[in-house]
Order: structure tokens, then C-alpha cells, then sequence
């Protein structure tokens, strides 16, 4: 069993090599990861590369599409009641895991209190905590969750504790996704779902490999199989591309210039939901004060550091809302480049002298780091004496949920597409440390706008209310605002039907497919 | 001969013992918490500290070490943090990757860094001598990233001769375990010139010589068997190395070995899977060093061990 699965690879790669076109006459593709997934049960997706491995075998009642539109999934359809706290899902008829076990209703429930269950050891129920009685559930207080409940075999409901608009969208994060019940022995290693590629190995910190579902709800992928290569190195990633043994390709930071000259038509360039940010720690000496977080975005040239240390892949941040998120605002006034002004600021505040702080950085992350590097250039001739500290992403993550940190340079992935995704984590008072809020900002009014958002039923009074705070938070500074990324990756001249999905569970790989010649 | 390996196998004993309790040591001082990695980039308090309490991490350090070596005892490493799955069983799929790129970059050092040294000794000051000793000159020289990252440019990308990275059949040996073994191939051509120099003035190979034998009989049969103790001694601290995986070359390459296991460990502080490979890789050193005073003996007779 060992053998079959490496000469599938060999011949796979083999197949992609030239031209693509598999034993069946329909074509092969091939994408990678970065590392190994965790696992490949849901309940453990706490990352990139196993949310999208996740989002590949399985389904959730709702999904996002490439572009990060909320669609239907599992349920076809879904209504909410008038107080918007009780929500009923439709299951779509007919639906199939990939052993021919029909989808049921209880299959979602207990998919979802699986997640919840403690022994479950998952580390991400927060998706499923506006349910009624979750968090007791997780918290081992209660021995069932009271708020899911089956209406026969083709519905579910949900009660809530509070309205919540965005509730949809939690359940079309990988996390919220179905298994059989009960779930397969080893469903992390050999995973059953109904999504559109059936799982088929597994060879650790190699390759996983994916067959179509024939029978998947929305139509069969245009493809017969999936290869995903983990890939840990940049540039062996371009290789493997340009060797055209992968299907598509992010392209390295180093290799931007050169790529958009020798391949400009294999060139995809998409806004991602990402935001790249210096937290500065908003109850930590001199950065207490407004004046001196505002001194530090006026005197950081973030345009110049985008387009240079950044090979201009990003749009200037403006706030922390994306643009392509309802409540985004890039025209808002920013902090303009002023170096006269920051100093004025700093002297304002009593640091006519001049600060000293801690700028940290993982080291991994090549392109932060360099960023880092200049920003500790620009704050030197205003007075603010950066020391930079460098540190493995863990230890880097431990001392900034802690608040030892002064000013630490990170970057914020969208979980769901939504402006609350880049406000209640980062900017709530609530989210402290490990919730996301590394700046420590803490606002009575931005806490109460914040829950109101949430409990705001009526989209376009909340997209209002996102635009209200994320000016409230961009005029505190309590971040050095720097920039969106964009995306840039490069796609095989024969692939189609693949787009750069802008979060990353929205590509399934299904109408992607290798053009005959 | 039995009796030598079980005593000295009874000797390690102390060593891996100590190995356990300064990486236990090291590792739980250490900063990073393996919870923050399972949790990933948002989490709430209430579940950290249920996976920590889980996880036993809060209970006071002896009382870990103990429970901790108990499993060992009982043959258990343990599972994954990350993962949930049992230490021994991802050692077990990656050690022979690692081991299969190991043997063919000792393989590729022994063969070329030996022949390279004892042609370069015949002809000391020679053409051959010259232009051999500056190419092994580079290859100690050069990174190891860097030659890796060349070699898939030139032989993967714009010849496209060979696989640019994975595992699976020779071709996809061919370039790792020659960025692997480079270094080697060079110390050992070196090292083994040294050592065939050094013998080759000595008196026996004069007498040998003078009784009129043929000048390769004198060079491989006297000569190259004398030299062999150091070229053993590189041999084996190598392998021993390679077999504990390489961190570099397998990352260039995507190998799916040790050396990627273990730095992914690291960086998400997978306590117990980063324990059960400093064990794992410290027997394995411990054994390829055993192997290594064996070959001593059998090649130079003068050696015993009672």
C-alpha cells in the first residue's frame, strides 16, 4: 500500500509535466503548502494549510467563494427569525459522503458539539460559542449543547445567545465543517467528507493526494486529481513551477520584478484580506500616548517602504477594514509622511529627547523582518531609538500575547470576510493577547460600537457602524498602519478556472482544469 | 566481541539519560508556548488554559519528567501537540527518508572524496593535486543553500534533467544527496590525501617498494589500508550526522525527512515530538559511533577493545 501511492505521485507529476492530460483524458493539477497540515479533521484546522486541505474533503452548511461571497453549502438555503438569534439551515437533498453514507441532520450537529467537546483537543470552538450553551459545553459545565438542535432528518437550528448578523459566516470557516457520524477512526488521517475531492494519501511533509468525487452535489471537479506537494522553501516552489510540476505559484518577494518582466501573462494580482500592521502597545511607557503613536505613522514613509521593501504588492492602509469588506474606507485621511510634525508631536508629549523602544520580528518571515528594518531607519532621525528584536514566530507570538512587547510587526489573516473580523479581534478590549488585540487598545465607546456591529441586523446600519469605528481606532494610532497585501501569483499558460481566492477557504479547485492543446 | 557491544550499549545508557533531562530542561525553560500554536492566531483564554491543564503542562516539572520517562519505559514517546499522532509512528515514516538520503550522500562522498584523495596523493604538487584541492577547497566553502538552490536552477529548471525537489524514485536522489554529501566529498578528499601523504613517506611503504612491488599494489594494498583510520573517523561522525537528518538540504529539496520534522517541531514547540527526536537521533548517534570503533578494528588489527 506503501509503494502505490508514491508511484501515483511519480506518475502524476510525471503526467503534469507534460501537458497535464491524465489516464482518463481529464487533467491532473497540482498546488503545494507550505508545511504539513495538523491534521486533516476539521475540529483541528487552526491554520492556512490545514483549513484549505479541510475545505478540499469536506463541506459546511455555508461557504465562501474565491471572490469571498457567503454562499449556500450544505444547506441550500437557511432563514433567521425576527429577533435575529434563532437560525434554521435546510440540508441539501441528496447529499452523499464519500462512502455513500447519506448526509443527516444529526451528522451536522454532532459534527459541531464534536468540535466543542474538550476531549476533542481541538484549540478553535470560538466559531461556535454565539451558540446557547456552547461555551458551557466546552467548559465541560453543561453535558450537551442546548442551542443545536435537529428538525428531522434535513434541518438544523440554532439558538443563539444574542443576535449576531455574522453568524452565517462562522459556520463556513473550516472549523464548522461536517463528518460522518460518528466520524471514522483515524479522520484526521484518512478523512470522509462530502466535499468535492475524495481523500486518497498521505505521505507526511511530502504530498497529499485527492481524487474527484464523482458524485459531488455541485457537479464533479473538472479535474481527476489533486496532487498538494508541501513545498517548506520559496524559491525550490518557483522551481517546481517553472519546471511546470505545480499548476500555480505565489510569487517569491524576491522575484516579483523579474516575474512581472519575463511572465507578465502568467501574472494574477488580487487584494488579499490581510492587513500588515505595527502593534504598538497601547499601556506600555511613552506609547501610552496618542501623540506618540501618531508621531511614530507620521514619521514612517509607509508609502516609500511599500513600494520598495514591499515590491509595491499591497494598498496603502488607511484603517484596518480591507478594502473589498463592506465599512472599508481607503480614502480616509491618513497620517501624511512628516517628519517636522512627528517631532513636534513627540515634544508635545514631554519626549523632546527622544524614546527608546523595542521594535520585535520573527525571523521566518523574511519580508516583515526587512520592513521592520526600515521602519527602525525612519523613527531614528525623529528621535525614536528602535532596538530590533528577533525571534522565532513562537516566542515572538508568546511575548506579544503577554504585552512585553513595545511595537511588534504582524500581519492579520481573515477567518471570515467580514469588517468584524478586523475589528472585534484586534481592536476589542475583550480580545486582549491571544484574541487578536496585540495593540492592547482599550476604548469603552469602540468596545460598545463594536458589540452593537455584531448585534446589528440591518447590513447597511453596520457597515456604518464599521466605517464609525474604524476611524474611531485609526485616529487612537494605536497600530503603525502600513499596508493590504496583494496577491500575486503565477498560474500555468494551460490552467484554468482557478482565480486567487482572497481568503484562503475559498478555492475548492473545482472548475480549475488543464486546457487541451 | 557480543559481550564488547552489550557493555558498551550498557554504557550509553547514562548518556541518553542525560540527553532526556537537559532537553526536557532546555525545552520547558524555553519561551513559547505549544498551546499558542495549536490554538493558532485567535483564541480565548478559557480554552488555552483547558488544553494546558489537558496537556498537564501546568503540573510541576519533576512531576512531568516522571510521567514523561514512565512512557518512555513503557516504549511510549508520546503523541504530537500538533497533530495527535503517536511520536513513534512519524519518526518511523521519517527516519528512512532520511536514512535513504544519508546512505546515498555517504555512498557519493566515500566513492568520489576517496578517490579524489588518494589520486591527488600519488602526484603530490600535480596537475590532478591542484585542480582537485581547490575544487574541495570550494565545495567546504560554499553554502549549502546556496549549492542546493544552484543545482535545482541548472539541472531541474533550465535542463530539466531532474526533479526539482520531492522524494520517490533515484532522480529524486540524485541532487540532495549531492548537496548533502558535497561537504563531505570534500573533507573526505582532503582528509584521505593527508592521511595516503602521511604514510606513503613512512619506511614499510620504502621496503615495499624496494622488494619490487608494482607501484598500485604498494599505493592501494599498503598505503590506502593504513590511511583508512581517519578517513573511518570522518566517515562515521558524518553518517552519524546525515542520519540525524539535515536540516537544510532537506528543506531546500522538500525531503520528507528528520531534519524537517524536527524543525517543525521546534518552531511550534511540540515538546513531545521534539523529545522523542533528540532521543531518537541521540541512539542513532550513539550506534553509528559503536559501528565506527568496530570498523577501527577490522581495519587496523592493532586495535582491540578488551
Amino acid at each position: 500500500m506503501r509503494a502505490f501511492p508514491e508511484l501515483t505521485l511519480a506518475a502524476l507529476v510525471a503526467t503534469v509535466a507534460c501537458g497535464g492530460r491524465g489516464a482518463g483524458g481529464r487533467a491532473s493539477l497540482a498546488y503545494y503548502e507550505t508545511y504539513d497540515p495538523r491534521s486533516l479533521d476539521p475540529a483541528l484546522s487552526t491554520d492556512v494549510p490545514t483549513g484549505e486541505m479541510v475545505t478540499l474533503v469536506f463541506d459546511g452548511l455555508t461557504r465562501f467563494d474565491p471572490d469571498g461571497n457567503l454562499g449556500p453549502g450544505l444547506a441550500d438555503r437557511w432563514s433567521v427569525n425576527r429577533d435575529g438569534r434563532r437560525y434554521v439551515f435546510h440540508l441539501r437533498p441528496g447529499v452523499k459522503f464519500h462512502d455513500g453514507t447519506p448526509l443527516t441532520a444529526a451528522d451536522v450537529r454532532q459534527s459541531l458539539v464534536r468540535v466543542l467537546a474538550p476531549a476533542t483537543r481541538g484549540g478553535r470552538p470560538w466559531p461556535l460559542y454565539p451558540i446557547a450553551g456552547a461555551e458551557d459545553y466546552a467548559a465541560g459545565r453543561a453535558g450537551d449543547v442546548t442551542g443545536i438542535r435537529t428538525l428531522g432528518d434535513t434541518a438544523v437550528a440554532f439558538e443563539l445567545t444574542q443576535p449576531l448578523a455574522i453568524f452565517p459566516k462562522f459556520l463556513a470557516m473550516p472549523v464548522a465543517s461536517v463528518v460522518p457520524a460518528p466520524p471514522p477512526a483515524e479522520l484526521g488521517q484518512r478523512p470522509v467528507g462530502t466535499g468535492p475531492w475524495r481523500f486518497v494519501a498521505w505521505q507526511h511533509d511530502d504530498y497529499l493526494l485527492f481524487a474527484r468525487n464523482p458524485r459531488y452535489w455541485e457537479g464533479p471537479p473538472a479535474a481527476d486529481t489533486l496532487a498538494v506537494r508541501i513545498i517548506p522553501e520559496p524559491l525550490t516552489r518557483a522551481a517546481e513551477f517553472e519546471a511546470g510540476r505545480l499548476s500555480v505559484v505565489e510569487v517569491p518577494f524576491g522575484e516579483t520584478a523579474r516575474w512581472r518582466r519575463a511572465h507578465p501573462a502568467w501574472l494574477l494580482e488580487k487584494p488579499a484580506l490581510r492587513v500588515v500592521y505595527v502593534a504598538l502597545n497601547n499601556r506600555r511607557g511613552p506609547l501610552r500616548d496618542v501623540r506618540v503613536r501618531q508621531a511614530i505613522n507620521a514619521a514612517v514613509n509607509v508609502p516609500e517602504l511599500l513600494a520598495s521593501v514591499y515590491g509595491g504588492r499591497g494598498i496603502l492602509a488607511r484603517g484596518a477594514i480591507p478594502p473589498g469588506l463592506a465599512g472599508s474606507d481607503t480614502g480616509r485621511r491618513g497620517y501624511d509622511y512628516d517628519p517636522a510634525e512627528a517631532k513636534r508631536l513627540l515634544a508635545a508629549a514631554g519626549y523632546g529627547g527622544g524614546i527608546d523602544l523595542q521594535l520585535w520580528r520573527a525571523a521566518a518571515n523574511v519580508e516583515l523582518s526587512r520592513v521592520a528594518q526600515a521602519i527602525q531607519a525612519q523613527l531614528e532621525p525623529v528621535g525614536v531609538r528602535v532596538e530590533l528584536v528577533e525571534r522565532d514566530a513562537s516566542s515572538q507570538r508568546e511575548a506579544a500575547r503577554k504585552g512585553e512587547t513595545d511595537m511588534v510587526i504582524l500581519d492579520w489573516w481573515a477567518d471570515y470576510p467580514d469588517a468584524d473580523n478586523f475589528l472585534y479581534p484586534l481592536f476589542y478590549s475583550g480580545s486582549f493577547g491571544p484574541g487578536g488585540n496585540y495593540a492592547f487598545y482599550s476604548d469603552p465607546v469602540t468596545d460598545s460600537l463594536i458589540l452593537r456591529a455584531r448585534r446589528t441586523t440591518d447590513d447597511a446600519r453596520r457597515t456604518d457602524l464599521y466605517r464609525r469605528i474604524d476611524e474611531r481606532v485609526f485616529r487612537a494610532a494605536p497600530w503603525l498602519y502600513l499596508w493590504f497585501p496583494k496577491d500575486l501569483w503565477a498560474r500555468r499558460p494551460d490552467v484554468a478556472g482557478w482565480d486567487i481566492p482572497v481568503i484562503f477557504n475559498g478555492q475548492r479547485w473545482t472548475r480549475a482544469r488543464v486546457a487541451s492543446h | 566481541m557480543i559481550r564488547l557491544v552489550g557493555r558498551r550499549l550498557l554504557g550509553t545508557l547514562p548518556t541518553l539519560l542525560g540527553v532526556l533531562v537537559v532537553a526536557f530542561l532546555l525545552l520547558n525553560v524555553a519561551p513559547g508556548d505549544p498551546v499558542a500554536a495549536m490554538v493558532g492566531e485567535r483564541a480565548d483564554a478559557a480554552t488555552i488554559a483547558r488544553l494546558r491543564a489537558e496537556l498537564r503542562l501546568d503540573d510541576p516539572l519533576p512531576a512531568r519528567f516522571g510521567h514523561y520517562v514512565w512512557g518512555i519505559v513503557r516504549g511510549d514517546l508520546g503523541r504530537s501537540y500538533i497533530t495527535a499522532r503517536p511520536i513513534a509512528q512519524d519518526l518511523k515514516e521519517r527516519f528512512p527518508k532520511t536514512a535513504e538520503l544519508a546512505l546515498a550522500a555517504m555512498t557519493l562522498a566515500a566513492l568520489a572524496g576517496i578517490t579524489l584523495g588518494v589520486l591527488s596523493a600519488v602526484r603530490p604538487g600535480g596537475a590532478f593535486d591542484r585542480i582537485a584541492m581547490l575544487l574541495s577547497y570550494l565545495g567546504v566553502s560554499f553554502p549549502v543553500y546556496w549549492v542546493g538552490l544552484l543545482l535545482i536552477l541548472v539541472f531541474a529548471v533550465a535542463l530539466r534533467w531532474l526533479p526539482p525537489s520531492g522524494s520517490g524514485g533515484l532522480a529524486y536522489l540524485v541532487l540532495p544527496a549531492l548537496t548533502l554529501g558535497m561537504r563531505s566529498i570534500a573533507f573526505l578528499g582532503r582528509m584521505t590525501r593527508a592521511a595516503m601523504l602521511d604514510v606513503l613517506s613512512s619506511d614499510f611503504i620504502r621496503t615495499a617498494r624496494a622488494k619490487g612491488l608494482g607501484s598500485r599494489a604498494v599505493i592501494l594494498r599498503h598505503g590506502f589500508r593504513n590511511a583508512l583510520i581517519p578517513v573511518i573517523t570522518v566517515l562515521g561522525l558524518d553518517t552519524g550526522n546525515y542520519l540525524t537528518g539535515s536540516i537544510l538540504t532537506e528543506t531546500i529539496f522538500g525531503w520528507p525527512g528528520l531534519g524537517r520534522y524536527v524543525l517543525s517541531a521546534i518552531e511550534k514547540r511540540d515538546l513531545p515530538a521534539i523529545q522523542g527526536s533528540i532521543l531518537f537521533m541521540s541512539v542513532v548517534f550513539v550506534l553509528v559511533n559503536l559501528v565506527t570503533d568496530l570498523l577501527y578494528a577490522k581495519a587496523d588489527p592493532r586495535i582491540t577493545y578488551d
